[in-house]
C-alpha cells in the first residue's frame, strides 16, 4: 500500500522556524557584515596592539625624535615605524621584548637604557662586524643584540631576523645618520 | 633476530648515521677556520684597490682618499690581520666571483658558484671598479652601483619588495635573480666577507650614515626623460648591433676566451632571470640607467637616453631564464626559447645574408667587395 503524498506547499518549504529561514535566505551579506565589523573593531576600537600598524608613543619618544631628528626619514614611514619600535625595545625592553628577557618591571636594570645610551648603540653599530679577540670570531652588531638578551637581560636569544633585532638596528642607524657617523668612527675622535 | 635486537641495530644505526653527520659538519667547520686562516691571494684589480686605500694593519685606519679629498687626516677603527683577510675575501669575491683567477677556486671564494647557475656571473659586471668605480681625478662616478654607498643607505624601505632591506638580504637578492641561483644563508661567509669589504669601501671613501650619494645604485632613466618616441625593438636591436654585439655576442650569450669571461650573457642561461630588476618589463628605469652611466666600456655616458631605453627593451626581449615567481610553465616557455632562438636566429641571419646577397646584381657585388 502507497504511503499518501503529502500536500504541494507543504514540500516546498521544510518546517524551520522563520528566523533561519531568513538567516539562509541573508547568509552571504550577513558574513560580509561580520568580516567587515570585525576588521573596523580590531583596528579602531580593540586596542590590541597585535592588529594596530602603528607603534605605541611612550614616554621620551617624541623628545627622541625631535632631538635625533628622526623625521628626517618621514614622519610615518616604515623605517620611522620601526626606529618608533627601536625605541621602545631600547627604553621599555621588559615591556617589548618580554619574549627574550627574564628581566621585570622591578628590576633596577629592565632595559637596554639601563646600559646603554642611544650615541652608544649608533657608535657600536659602526663598529661592528669586526673580529671579537676575546672570542676570535667576526661579531655582527645582531650578535651583540643577541648577547645582550642572552645575558645582560638573563633571557633568550632572538633569530637574527626578529624585529627585536631588526629594530634596534635601524634605531643605531638613525641616531648614526644624526650624528653623521662613518664606519669605524670612534667616539671622541673629531669626525670632519 | 629477536626484537630487542632489531630494536638495538636500528638505535645503532641512527647513532652512527646521526655521528657521521657530526663529523662530516665538523671537518667541514675546521676546512672554513682554515680557509680564514690562509692568507689570501690578491686579485690584480683589489691588489691594487686595497693597495691604494691603504689597508693595512693597524690600531686605527686612516684612509688616503678622504685626506686627498678634504685635506683632513680622520682616524678610524683600524683592522687586524683577521680582519683583512676577511675584507680581501670580499674583495676577491666581487672582483672574481667564478674564481677564475684563482688557484683554488671553490675554497678561496667560499664556493660561491654553489649559488649562481650559469659559469659567467661576477659581482664585478654590474658593481663595476670592485664596486668602486672612480675616474682618473678619483671622482665617484654617478649610477655605478658603488658598494659603498650601498652600504651606507642599506636597511632603507625597499620599493621593490616592500621590505626595509638589510645589506645581506640585498645580496641574496643578487644570488637570486642577478645571478639566476639560490640564496646563501645570511651568516655565511661568502655574504660576510663582501659585507665587510663593502663596509671597508665605505670607511675608505669618508661616507656618512645614512646619506645619498651619486654612485649609490643606478641613475635611473624613465620614459618621461626621453623624447617620448616610445621603447623601439627595431631601434634597438640595431644599436645593440651596433654598440654592444662585438663584446656581448649577437645573440647576447656573452663571449668567452680560453675559459675566461670577457664580457658576460646579456640573455641566454647565463644571464640575469625576469625577476631581476634588471629586467625591463619588471622595472623599466634600472637596465637604461646602467647603460646609461657604464656602457659601452670606456665610452660611457655617450648613449642618449632613449637610445639607452631602446637597447635596454630589446635585451630584455631576449630569452632568458624565468624567476622564482613566474612558475613552471613561463620557466619551461623560456627554457624552450633559450633552447630554439639561438639556432633559429643564425638561420635567419645565414638567409638575410644569403637573400641580400641575391638580391644585388652581380655587377655590383664586385664593387662593394673592394670597397
Amino acid at each position: 500500500m502507497k504511503p499518501p503524498t503529502p500536500p504541494p506547499d507543504e514540500t516546498r518549504l521544510p518546517p524551520t522556524p522563520a528566523l533561519r529561514a531568513w538567516v539562509m535566505r541573508w547568509k552571504t551579506p550577513i558574513f560580509v557584515c561580520v568580516i567587515i565589523g570585525f576588521v573596523l573593531w580590531a583596528h579602531l576600537a580593540s586596542g590590541i596592539a597585535v592588529f594596530r600598524s602603528d607603534v605605541v608613543s611612550e614616554p621620551g619618544w617624541d623628545n627622541f625624535r625631535a632631538h635625533y631628528r628622526v623625521d628626517h626619514f618621514g614622519e610615518d614611514g616604515q623605517f620611522v615605524r620601526a626606529v618608533w619600535n627601536g625605541y621602545n625595545l631600547v627604553f621599555y625592553t621588559h615591556r617589548y621584548a618580554s619574549r627574550f628577557t627574564r628581566k621585570v618591571v622591578a628590576d633596577q636594570v629592565n632595559s637596554c637604557a639601563g646600559c646603554h645610551t642611544a650615541e652608544d648603540l649608533a657608535y657600536s653599530f659602526v663598529n661592528s662586524d669586526r673580529v671579537d679577540p676575546k672570542t676570535g670570531k667576526r661579531v655582527s652588531f645582531e650578535d651583540r643584540v643577541r648577547w645582550c638578551y642572552a645575558n645582560s637581560m638573563d633571557g633568550f636569544v632572538p633569530t637574527i631576523y626578529d624585529p627585536a633585532v631588526r629594530d634596534i638596528r635601524l634605531l643605531a642607524r638613525a641616531v648614526a645618520h644624526h650624528l653623521q657617523l662613518g664606519e669605524g668612527d670612534l667616539k671622541g675622535e673629531a669626525t670632519p | 633476530m629477536t626484537a630487542s635486537t632489531w630494536k638495538f641495530l636500528k638505535i645503532a644505526l641512527l647513532l652512527v648515521v646521526l655521528g657521521s653527520l657530526y663529523f662530516l659538519a665538523t671537518l667541514m667547520q675546521r676546512d672554513r677556520h682554515q680557509i680564514r686562516e690562509t692568507p689570501v691571494v690578491l686579485t690584480p684589480n683589489c691588489a691594487e684597490k686595497l693597495a691604494r686605500h691603504g689597508l693595512v694593519a693597524d690600531k686605527h685606519y686612516q684612509s688616503p682618499y678622504v685626506f686627498q679629498q678634504t685635506g683632513q687626516r680622520v682616524k678610524t677603527r683600524g683592522y687586524t690581520d683577521e680582519d683583512i683577510r676577511a675584507i680581501q675575501r670580499g674583495c676577491n669575491i666581487i672582483d672574481d666571483t667564478q674564481g677564475e683567477m684563482a688557484r683554488e677556486p671553490g675554497r678561496e671564494r667560499w664556493y660561491a658558484t654553489r649559488f649562481i647557475r650559469g659559469n659567467q656571473v661576477s659581482c664585478d659586471h654590474c658593481h663595476q671598479g670592485v664596486g668602486d668605480k672612480q675616474d682618473a681625478a678619483g671622482n665617484r662616478l654617478k649610477g655605478s652601483l658603488g658598494l659603498g654607498a650601498s652600504w651606507v643607505m642599506a636597511d632603507m624601505y625597499d620599493r621593490f619588495t616592500g621590505l626595509l632591506l638589510p645589506f645581506e638580504l640585498r645580496q641574496m637578492q643578487c644570488y637570486i635573480n642577478s645571478s639566476n641561483g639560490y640564496k646563501p644563508n645570511i651568516a655565511d661567509d661568502v655574504v660576510r666577507d663582501v659585507t665587510a669589504y663593502t663596509r671597508f669601501l665605505s670607511a675608505a671613501l669618508g661616507l656618512k650614515i645614512g646619506n645619498n650619494y651619486v654612485e649609490q645604485g643606478v641613475d635611473e632613466i624613465p620614459a618621461s626623460d626621453t623624447p617620448k618616441q616610445g621603447d623601439d625593438y627595431v631601434r634597438g636591436e640595431a644599436l645593440y648591433k651596433a654598440k654592444c654585439a662585438s663584446c656581448h655576442g649577437p645573440q647576447g650569450l656573452g663571449l668567452v676566451v680560453d675559459g675566461r669571461v670577457i664580457a658576460p650573457a646579456v640573455a641566454g642561461p647565463n644571464a640575469w632571470n625576469k625577476q631581476s630588476r634588471n629586467y625591463f618589463y619588471y622595472v623599466s628605469t634600472i637596465l637604461p640607467g646602467f647603460i646609461c652611466r657604464n656602457m659601452p666600456l670606456g665610452q660611457e655616458n655617450t648613449l642618449t637616453n632613449q637610445e639607452c631605453r631602446d637597447i635596454g627593451f630589446f635585451i630584455s626581449n631576449l630569452p632568458r631564464p624565468a624567476g622564482d615567481l613566474q612558475g613552471p610553465l613561463v620557466a619551461l616557455q623560456q627554457q624552450v626559447l633559450m633552447r630554439v632562438m639561438p639556432a633559429l636566429m643564425r638561420l635567419m641571419e645565414s638567409h638575410r645574408q644569403d637573400g641580400a646577397g641575391s638580391a644585388v646584381a652581380p655587377a655590383d657585388r664586385v664593387p662593394v667587395a673592394g670597397r
